[in-house]
């Protein structure tokens, strides 16, 4: 299912729509994701980015439209479905197994879609490698920092090589120098297999940094899609952040300082 | 010899000795002491099934000695005399009335009567977690009682079953155990156990990475009826009768109650609380009737052995949650393992009201819309 679909696209969502008690959280949301592709999902709080991740993930229902990975659909299919089928995601907080090592978080990862314990081994090894973090490999993922768990959470959705890796929020919390390494395993996951990427990040600059597309939601609806550079100078992007004409990204951030409040980065 | 397979083999032998043990000492006790070393081991042979789903899903269950249950009064009725269950159990169905099994027969039988029933059980509990997991399989638990206790068509209903051959020795009940002991670790290796330990930890993590928590919690449930059914067939054939009040609330009790006590989560906490706590409990038992230790004769009140045993459990999961093992395997500690974190067996991981989490779309059923309702926030809640 890792291939792509007649149509070339990998992932498709059709006018995808979530509500929650009468509140629309999506709006007739397409999009579409194509092999070896990194997409940003970028828009200020309350957008509806994550609401999206989760609708195409399986853990929050749609109630209009539909979402094909690999051609087929996949929107009635349960999380643990979808995932079997090649669609990997990261939580917000990492949400790693605390109990369990670093490593035996990245191994579970692989064979919970059916790789034998001795590739998932294999895989795990070279991507603790790769990321740096060999040497923090048998430490319990609740003693990790904040910024490993980070690392481990990717790693373990990355050890699975999936068709499509969904990400919510992976450099949350990373600092400067994490931000490389973060990059670099999402690289691997692009070229190594040819994984389509959805990335959320509030580190707007990050996201735009990585992305080949990036789309803006605003209020569950998408506000504009295209090349970071058309986003940067998008004026309703801005708008959509800060309420005002300006732009995205200047500062590294989505705007938002630790306060809460909103500065315009203008041009 | 690596770290890891020194870790291995003591998580297996440790268990194992201590059965052993048991089986030495009760080798060299009089007639009357070998009873209670048997119920001993038959008590921690139950307690060892508890721990294969209760431990390794972190879901509680109030029914497992529902499987007990039916395996002790299979096993019974398929082994009396078939003049006995005419005289005794005259409205029996034919299928009960008339084969005769042998006593291995008997428990090979009770072990997958015990597996069937709660596979049938478990294929409608299995997406519960928590207190509705708790509420629905102690219904489990009340309507196998009430049908034992009811339907002479299965059974002696309220009555004793009398004349079950006595064949369970020290010996058997050491073979039955230590086959609960190898049974439990080569399954806590297995895939489908490390896969069930992380959606312990984490559910929602673990379905995002593809973990089928229904499907695993399931096998670990049949694993576990079918131990416990085992069980329940050497009990049956170590007492030579059986009430079906003997398999019911005060049971059920004590043993969970030895498993939070040894620690619930770790093979060598489940053995050693069936162990010590079955030797307790024998101790009490007998001298609710009259004792005497040490040339000092006394009588404790009735009924002060579940006192005891309730105070144990309640103390357990307040002030020691993780038991007297905290949760370790043997010898972990010295060997480099670390202890599950993550408290009691009764604290697992819970979707909203109990329930996994259900798929989006049609797969969800009914929750999944309670649950899409319930969800507001961005991050899908566990």
């Amino acid at each position: 299912m890792s291939e792509g679909a007649d149509d070339g696209h990998l992932l498709v969502c059709q006018e995808v729509t979530v509500a929650y008690a009468g509140l629309r959280a999506l709006s007739a949301v397409s999009l579409t994701l194509d092999r070896a592709e990194i997409i940003g999902l970028i828009g200020p709080n309350g957008a509806g980015k994550t609401t999206l991740v989760n609708a195409m993930s399986g853990f929050a229902p749609i109630t209009h439209g539909s979402i094909q990975l690999g051609g087929a659909e996949i929107s009635k299919l349960s999380p643990e479905r979808r995932a079997h089928r090649g669609l990997a995601r990261t939580f917000q907080h990492g949400r790693l197994f605390g109990d369990l090592s670093a490593r035996e978080n990245v191994e579970l990862g692989a064979i919970a879609v059916g790789c034998s314990a001795r590739e998932a081994r294999r895989r795990t090894h070279a991507l603790l490698e790769e990321i740096g973090l060999l040497d923090l490999a048998a430490s319990p993922a609740s003693e990790l920092s904040h910024g490993d768990q980070q690392r481990v959470s990717v790693a373990r959705a990355v050890v699975a090589e999936p068709a499509v890796l969904l990400l919510d929020e992976p450099a949350a919390g990373l600092p400067a120098e994490g931000l490389g390494e973060l990059a670099s395993l999402v690289e691997h996951a692009r070229s190594a297999r040819g994984a389509g990427v959805v990335v959320i990040d509030h580190n707007v600059e990050f996201v735009l940094g990585l992305s080949d597309r990036v789309v803006v939601l605003d209020h569950g609806e998408v506000l504009t899609e295209g090349t970071p550079a058309h986003v940067r100078s998008h004026a309703g992007v801005a708008a959509a952040y800060f309420g005002t004409v300006g732009s995205v990204g200047t500062d590294g951030t989505d705007g938002t300082d630790e306060a809460g409040t909103r500065t315009v980065p203008v041009p | 010899m690596t770290r890891s397979t020194l870790r291995l083999a003591a998580e297996l032998l440790g268990p194992l000795a201590v059965v052993g043990l048991v089986a030495l000492v009760a080798a060299h006790l009089s007639t009357s002491d070998q009873t209670d070393a048997i119920n001993v081991l038959v008590i921690a042979t139950i307690v060892i099934g508890l721990y294969v789903f209760i431990g390794n899903s972190g879901v509680i269950s109030f029914g497992q000695i529902s499987f007990a249950a039916v395996g002790a009064f299979a096993a019974g009725i398929y082994t009396t005399p078939v003049t006995t269950r005419q005289t005794t159990m005259p409205h029996l169905f034919g299928i009960l009335a008339r084969p005769v099994l042998t006593n291995v027969e008997s428990i090979l039988l009770a072990a997958g009567l015990g597996a069937l029933f709660a596979l049938l059980v478990g294929l409608a509990l299995m997406r519960l977690s928590g207190l509705a997991a708790g509420i629905a399989t102690f219904a489990v638990l009340e309507i196998t009682y009430n049908i034992l206790a009811n339907w002479d068509k299965i059974g002696p209903g309220p009555t004793t079953l009398a004349s079950v051959p006595v064949t369970t020795g020290v010996g058997q009940a050491t073979v039955g155990c230590a086959a609960a002991v190898v049974i439990a670790f080569v399954y806590q290796r297995s895939r489908s156990s490390r896969l069930l330990r992380a959606s312990r930890a984490d559910a929602l993590a673990a379905r995002g990475i593809g973990v089928s928590i229904v499907r695993h919690r399931l096998g670990a449930f049949v694993l576990s009826g079918a131990i416990c059914g085992l069980a329940g067939a050497l009990y049956v054939h170590a007492l030579g009768s059986i009430n079906v009040t003997e398999v019911y609330l005060t049971l059920t009790f004590s043993t969970l109650a030895m498993l939070v006590v040894g620690g619930s989560q770790s093979l060598w906490g489940a053995t050693l609380g069936g162990i010590v706590l079955g030797i307790l409990s024998s101790f009490l038992t007998n001298a609710e009737n009259g004792t005497t230790v040490f040339g000092l004769s006394f009588t404790l009140p009735n009924g002060l052995n579940s006192i005891i045993f309730a105070v144990l459990f309640v103390g357990a999961l307040m002030l020691f949650p993780r038991g007297l093992t905290r949760n370790r395997e043997f010898l972990a500690k010295w060997l480099g393992e670390r202890p599950s974190r993550s408290g009691a067996a009764l604290s697992g991981p819970e979707g909203p009201g109990g329930v996994v989490p259900a798929a989006a779309g049609h797969d969800g059923g009914p929750e999944t819309a309670a649950r899409s309702r319930a969800t507001t926030a961005a991050e899908p809640k566990p």
